[in-house]
């Protein structure tokens, strides 16, 4: 209560404070008369400081995210989830679209394309931690068309600047044979046809791993040669029971899909067993053939650096013996005319299957060699020379007279 | 299989992308009409012409631009954007052959040994990049030469890029790339030019990578 104070119409010394609203008042207790009244305040001290504040600043207007990138990063998680993939994994991949939507090439692409980016952003995540996940599935699960997710995967890997390590073939075989239905009973699934897991996941193992080294996987699509390794490796478990089965039957038992190469990598895989089997003394009396090979393949596997190497010494003989050949005739060539080139040199035919399946069956191609000309592109060009890319004033007019028929003659109704 | 390091490579010129102007307008209709082995592509407005020696497709437009496809060298390339302007003026436009360039080089090359491919692009990222689910090459990219390798398993490389810009500011590196290339392989090129030099230069200097990445079993 201040001192000395009084109402100046009761003359009475009982002033109090009051709040009428934000306002505080001078009011006399006895009377009620407003003695002095209190300065308008507000919490907003930029106000009181006179400053101006802007209305993006106030409403929080920079801090909204676009629908687009919120359904986008909605579907990250999504596919994450599908896949079961870990936590991290989760924020990795969101995190990577993130990075790529600030990108002005995949911000204005078509919603096509920045579907396709949400898959690729959790295919570069499970590529680093070298989850086994193929472009195949991303594009299942996405309903993508393949070739707008490879262009837009490179371009996401160019423009990030990532370093994405290849799909890790052995993680992909465990995953794979993970997803075939062998390894329990059920009606639809024989008792014979059952198999132990470890079993088959090592024996698929090494077949791949022996594909590997003998040029079956390079350049090619995993899926189709793990498929074929796994039918073989389930075959020669138990031989007796399963050589009537044939591929489509086992991978329609098992419930996967059949890729349609997978029948060619099979027969090249029990090509390459035949050639690693004719290396050993005790299986060279049987002459086997495709089907009984499988009876063998684990004694094939178990011996395979050796029987590998063996093979390719022999090529490598032959090819160093056919390789000298040319040589000579070339110098002796070279020596009687200094001007004449050597002959182009062509690859000596080497055998066995130890080459890439490529070069064992090239595509036909006739391809001459162009004589070798002394054109500097300045030459003269005589009229006689033109006069065949032009057309006389005859044959102008018989085109247009041609051309006038044919054009009546679409424009002319058919009569009822 | 051991490579003898002083073998001669092939490398084969197969495509040459050239482009040049006529700084006239060019009536399509007149070039369709009064022109022979032309096809007029009315819906996207150009006309194809296609000459018989050198073995050229030329693709014309009404602004006057020209892309000529086909040729095997420099020379046979400007051969033909030579002859095409002459046909254009035989049809009575007034041609001004100008702004003639190369755009772009498509050569082959084969090794005369198998790739790893997977250990070759793992001894050399970032240039290089294999997605077998995509392509059964390898990706590689030369940024100084501005050229774009595909290296396949077979030892066939496929040389592809607008490689003009090595002859005009790479003088000096050329000469160094050459002199440190030259003393493992030898080159020989079909035919001479700016571009060959260059296409052989990217050749040399992949070499020693494919070379350690060449099949052996041990």
């Amino acid at each position: 209560m201040p001192n000395g104070s009084r109402c100046p119409d009761c003359g009475s010394s009982e002033l109090v404070e009051d709040s009428h609203y934000s306002q505080s008042q001078l009011v006399c207790s006895d009377c009620g008369c407003v003695v002095t009244e209190g300065v308008l305040t507000t919490t907003f001290s930029d106000e009181g400081n006179l400053r101006e504040v802007t209305y993006s600043r106030s409403t929080g207007e920079n801090e909204q995210v676009s629908r687009s990138q919120q359904r986008d990063l909605r579907r990250v998680r999504d596919l994450c989830r599908i896949l079961k993939l870990p936590l991290t994994f989760e924020e990795t991949a969101v995190s990577y679209y993130q990075k790529a939507y600030q990108l002005s090439g995949i911000r204005a692409a078509r919603l096509q394309k920045k579907e396709v980016v949400v898959g690729c952003c959790v295919l570069i995540t499970c590529r680093q931690h070298n989850w086994p996940l193929t472009m195949g599935a991303i594009c299942t699960l996405l309903y993508a068309d393949l070739d707008v997710f490879s262009s837009t995967y490179m371009q996401i890997v160019k423009l990030l600047g990532l370093d994405v390590p290849s799909l890790c073939l052995a993680d992909l075989v465990k995953s794979y044979c993970s997803s075939f239905k062998l390894f329990q009973a059920s009606p639809s699934m024989p008792a014979k046809y059952v198999e132990d897991k470890d079993k088959m996941l090592s024996r698929t193992l090494l077949l791949v791993e022996l594909a590997n080294e003998t040029w079956l996987v390079t350049g090619r699509h995993p899926l189709p040669i793990i498929t074929a390794a796994t039918f073989l490796a389930w075959q020669s478990l138990r031989p007796s029971d399963r050589l009537t089965c044939s591929l489509a039957r086992f991978c329609k038992l098992a419930n996967v899909d059949l890729p349609y190469p997978a029948a060619s990598r099979l027969q090249e895989l029990l090509a390459v067993l035949l050639q690693m089997a004719s290396q050993l003394a005790w299986l060279q009396v049987l002459r086997l053939d495709k089907r009984s090979v499988v009876k063998h393949i684990g004694d094939l596997l178990q011996h395979r650096h050796m029987l590998v190497r063996m093979a390719f010494q022999d090529g490598t003989a032959e090819v160093e013996t056919k390789q000298q050949q040319p040589q000579g005739r070339g110098q002796q060539e070279e020596v009687g005319d200094s001007t004449f080139d050597l002959p182009k040199r062509k690859r000596p035919a080497s055998p066995a299957l130890l080459l890439p399946p490529c070069m064992l069956k090239p595509p036909k191609r006739t391809h001459t060699m162009p004589p070798d000309s002394v054109v500097t592109g300045d030459e003269d060009i005589s009229d006689s020379e033109i006069e065949q890319y032009l057309r006389t004033p005859q044959e102008v007019r018989d085109f247009e007279r041609a051309q006038a028929a044919s054009r009546a003659a679409m424009s002319v109704p058919n009569p009822p | 299989m051991d490579a003898d390091s002083d073998v001669a490579l092939d490398i084969l010129i197969t495509n040459v992308v050239c482009v040049f102007r006529t700084r006239c307008h060019l009536n399509l209709r007149k070039i369709a009409l009064e022109g022979a082995n032309v096809i007029y592509k009315r819906d996207v407005g150009k006309v194809l012409m296609k000459l018989r020696k050198p073995r050229i497709t030329a693709t014309i437009w009404s602004s006057g631009k020209i892309i000529c496809t086909g040729a095997t060298s420099e020379e046979e390339a400007k051969f033909g954007a030579r002859r095409l302007a002459r046909s254009l003026q035989k049809l009575g436009f007034q041609v001004i052959f100008t702004d003639f360039k190369v755009v772009n080089v498509l050569a082959v090359c084969n090794m005369p040994f198998e790739i790893r491919l997977p250990e070759f692009t793992k001894n050399n990222r970032p240039h290089a990049s294999y997605e077998p689910e995509l392509h059964p090459a390898v990706c590689y990219r030369i940024k100084s030469l501005r050229a774009t390798l595909q290296i396949f398993s077979t030892g066939s490389i496929t040389v592809t890029g607008n490689l003009d810009l090595m002859h005009t500011c790479s003088e000096l590196h050329h000469s160094l790339l050459m002199d440190a290339a030259l003393s493992c392989v030898g080159s020989r090129s079909s035919s001479s030019g700016p571009n060959v030099k260059a296409v052989a230069t990217a050749v040399e200097q992949i070499y020693p990578f494919v070379f350690e990445s060449r099949k052996e079993i041990l």
